[in-house]
């Protein structure tokens, strides 16, 4: 009898819990739709120029939202292109070299990394420019170049975690199979574990380019301003996307502003959703095939 | 008779075309032809001029690219001292350590007074600096006896480095407390959007920006408005400086001159405070 | 020819290696350097518990510790029921199909940025506050923050809690049908039991989470200089501290005491890491 009262709270307690969840997130998406929606356009991204003008970067936008689409896009790009040669092959290394006290050490260091906060892999930036300003050469300050190292600072546990996990995930029939017919390990790797894992790994990118796009902490402290137009240089200013809608959010100056805020906030929000979608498909792809493992108790 | 117009219509016509005003006065010219870039950080009160200068300048001469940060008067002053930026924006004059230090050149660009403000649904419209003084200090924490509403005060200022700050803590608050439990605000701007959106704030922004989202509050008898501060009524006044490393050159020197020429100075009317020439 | 190049390969997957492992460390050590004036004289404990007054050369951080810990706990007292009401839904207390959308939904949570929760809780959330406790003042308070974090942390939470409750061994799973349970009796004398070490870890992480979160806090906590005394005042945690404090100012004694703020909050998600890493390998193979 008692469980059946307990039962009957549970069910109604997790009833509750899904509903209140999924209830407040919709009601916060719903509001930024309604906001947001009616502002996107030509006019949002672009402002007074022609959108082959400012592509062609013929003519600068003044009152759009380009300045900061292309700043994030360079930076993201830039800082993912650094830590993934870097984190697939240290991913490799700790799935086929290391030894376990290697793995044991190494993997805590990653895990630690992993779990910096955001704000302060922004100070480690932000710190390391102010060196180099001193000490090597007082032009230097906080750039693009310093945002891109912290970001793929930020990113690097995520490659070499699924890189790891991927190439372990292998089943041994396909790890062993070239080993016997006398590849080297390295031509294993090469040419039969990284094809393989190829998806994993492409999962792990895509959310670290998600991951790098959304972040505002680290860039606002090493390079990111308000007004800076087109990225020019490495060692240049830049504006971006997620910076806009804080910078937006304080000191939005009349309505129009803070409707751009609200539609930039659309405009980040679909990108990190569909990145994210995107790498938990690819995922998904990759166990389909093997079907759902053991162990999963709602199938 | 249309013979008549017609001649009336060329001479119009020919007259417009000669007498015709050019759109973009003579001080863009030395602009042309040069390419490179001006960092430009400090002051939140400067930035609407900043961002109309930047804007006419890289308009006419898409070469040159010019950066805009904010941060507040300290960040901007520090940041051209340490060849960070190459203007750097305060809303105070620094102080004679900090010219010493770095070798600050200053140049003033405009006048800009410091208001309090309140949201505009507030009743409150006039105060005593001595009221002033206990509501920031923590004395004064409800807005009943001040002739508003039963409603606690939310007290928003800003950070140590502004030089907004400065100014209204030593004329306006004579260098008394602020309490600690007030909000902190980046800017003027911040400021601005946080008493609009608070019916029972207390703030304190640059005059020029304040508009219809805030309420000035008059000072001692004396409302916070451009003219006060011209005529040198509204005591709560301080200049807008751009300060550079030493003598400025190039494109530096030419942003400066653009500042202080006519057409800079209209851009500062045009935002709201009160120019230099 | 190929031994040169296998040897090649093999250095520098190693070097791959040991430098993002020397990442972590570079980053420690940068912090230990640049805020090594008020570090090294031993003052690092007095600043745990001074007040922040620059003005008045006080350089502590003991506000901001007291604002991290009341945002962080009070967003997992949040998160918490939800994120394990949610698991139980999906562990059996309700139908399947809408288990999967429901895995799907929170999935793309996950990829909702900080700064977006931080925007709509400045339009949506800290107006309603303000509207709802009348003694919030700006609405921008403890409460605000914590509610925006827990919908934050909820995502990583759920997927921690749903791994615990995966690594069941599934023959227990079976047993339980096999004698007769129904959703619930399996739920509470099987699942729950097993998959305690993953909600502990889900917390860990969740926890985690909220220390290490910046935009939020920044935004909608207010961010004034005071112990705060109750989930309606205004306050600032570690992190928006750094960034406020980092956006002004970087000779003075006020920014050096940052990189202590960084410290902490470093050490901090350190000794978390390596609680999670000592469950794990007690739980050992299920």
């Amino acid at each position: 009898m008692k469980i059946r009262i307990l039962g009957g709270c549970l069910r109604m307690f997790s009833w509750g819990a899904v509903l209140l969840l999924t209830g407040s997130v919709l009601v916060l998406l719903g509001y930024l739709l309604v906001k947001g929606v009616p502002s996107l356009g030509r006019e949002l991204i672009f402002g007074q120029v022609d959108v082959l003008d400012a592509v062609l970067l013929r003519k600068r936008v003044f009152d759009g939202l380009f300045p900061a689409i292309a700043g994030t896009l360079s930076v993201v790009l830039l800082s993912v292109g650094l830590a993934i040669p870097v984190g697939v092959c240290a991913g490799i290394y700790m799935s086929e070299f290391a030894t376990v006290l290697q793995q044991r050490v190494f993997g805590l260091m990653f895990d630690i990394l992993a779990g910096i906060p955001s704000i302060v892999i922004g100070l480690f930036g932000f710190s390391g420019a102010i060196f180099i300003h001193k000490y090597v050469s007082n032009d230097f300050r906080p750039c693009m170049a310093v945002s891109v190292v912290a970001l793929a600072f930020l990113v690097l546990p995520y490659i070499t975690r699924t890189t790891q996990a991927s190439l372990q995930g292998l089943s041994i029939q396909i790890r062993q199979a070239a080993l016997a017919l006398g590849a080297t390990r390295v031509q294993n790797i090469f040419y039969v574990l990284l094809p393989q894992s190829f998806s994993g790994i492409l999962s792990g990118i895509i959310l670290a380019i998600g991951r790098c796009a959304e972040d505002t902490a680290v860039i606002m402290l090493t390079g990111v301003v308000a007004t800076a137009g087109i990225p020019g240089s490495l060692l240049g200013s830049y504006e971006a996307l997620p910076f806009y809608i804080y910078y937006i959010s304080s000191q939005y100056t009349d309505s129009a502003e803070l409707m751009s805020g609200y539609g930039a906030a659309i405009i980040l929000l679909g990108v990190c959703a569909i990145l994210f979608l995107l790498a938990f498909i690819i995922k998904r792809q990759l166990a389909g095939p093997a079907g759902p493992e053991p162990g999963r108790f709602y199938v | 008779m249309s013979c008549k117009k017609n001649i009336m219509m060329v001479v119009l016509v020919v007259a417009v075309t000669f007498f015709q005003v050019p759109a973009q006065a003579g001080t863009i010219d030395p602009f042309s032809g040069l390419s490179g870039e001006i960092r430009i950080s400090g002051g939140t009160a400067h930035i609407p001029v900043m961002k109309e200068a930047a804007k006419q300048i890289m308009s006419a001469n898409p070469e040159i690219s010019i950066s805009i940060a904010g941060g507040g008067s300290g960040v901007g002053i520090k940041q051209v001292g340490e060849g960070i930026v190459d203007i750097g924006n305060s809303g105070r004059a620094p102080s004679d350590a900090e010219k010493e230090k770095y070798g600050l050149k200053l140049f003033k660009w405009a006048i800009d007074g410091v208001g309090v403000a309140v949201n505009p649904d507030n009743p409150v419209t006039s105060l005593t600096k001595a009221q002033l003084k206990d509501i920031y200090s923590g004395k004064i924490t409800d807005w009943k006896g001040l002739g508003g509403k039963e409603a606690p005060i939310t007290v928003y200022t800003r950070d140590e480095s502004s030089g907004t700050r400065e100014v209204f803590w030593k004329k306006a608050l004579d260098k008394g407390d602020i309490v600690s439990s007030a909000n902190f605000v980046v800017s003027n701007g911040a400021m601005k959007t946080a008493i609009a959106n608070d019916p029972n704030a207390i703030g304190y922004v640059s005059v020029g920006h304040m508009d219809a989202s805030v309420a000035g509050v008059a000072l001692d008898g004396v409302s916070p408005t451009i003219d006060t501060v011209k005529s040198g009524e509204y005591t709560v006044a301080r200049g807008l400086y751009s300060n550079t490393k030493g003598d400025p050159s190039g494109l530096t020197k030419l942003f400066i001159e653009y500042l202080l020429s006519p057409e800079g100075q209209q851009i500062v009317v045009q935002k709201g405070f009160v120019p230099v020439n | 020819m190929t031994r040169i190049t296998q040897k090649a390969a093999r250095i520098v997957f190693f070097f791959s290696a040991a430098a993002s492992a020397m990442a972590a460390a570079l980053v420690f050590g940068f912090l230990l350097v640049f805020g090594f004036p008020l570090i090294g004289g031993g003052e690092f404990f007095s600043l745990l518990t001074r007040r922040w007054s620059p003005g008045q050369g006080l350089y502590g951080f003991l506000p901001m510790i007291t604002g991290t810990a009341a945002i962080s706990v009070l967003s997992i007292v949040f998160a918490f029921p939800l994120s394990l009401g949610t698991v139980c839904f999906m562990g059996g207390l309700g139908p399947a199909w809408i288990s999967r959308l429901l895995d799907g939904f929170v999935r793309f949570m996950t990829g909702i940025p900080t700064v977006i929760y931080g925007f709509l809780g400045i339009f949506l959330l800290v107006p309603f506050v303000r509207t709802l406790f009348t003694s919030a003042g700006s609405g921008m308070c403890i409460l605000s923050a914590s509610l925006m974090l827990s919908l934050l942390v909820s995502p990583t939470m759920i997927i921690f809690f749903k791994d615990g409750f995966d690594s069941v061994d599934f023959r227990y799973i079976q047993a339980a049908d096999a004698l007769g349970a129904d959703n619930v009796q399996r739920l509470i004398y099987v699942i729950l039991p097993g998959a305690w070490p993953g909600i502990v870890t889900g917390v860990i992480m969740g926890l985690g989470r909220a220390m290490g979160d910046t935009l939020i806090a920044l935004m909608i906590a207010g961010n004034a200089v005071h112990v705060p005394g109750s989930i309606l005042d205004s306050t600032r945690t570690l992190t928006a501290h750094i960034a406020l404090v980092s956006a002004s100012d970087y000779e003075s004694l006020a920014f050096k005491s940052i990189f202590a703020c960084g410290l902490t909050l470093y050490v901090l998600n350190a000794l978390a890491v390596i609680a999670v890493r000592r469950l794990g390998r007690k739980r050992g193979p299920v």
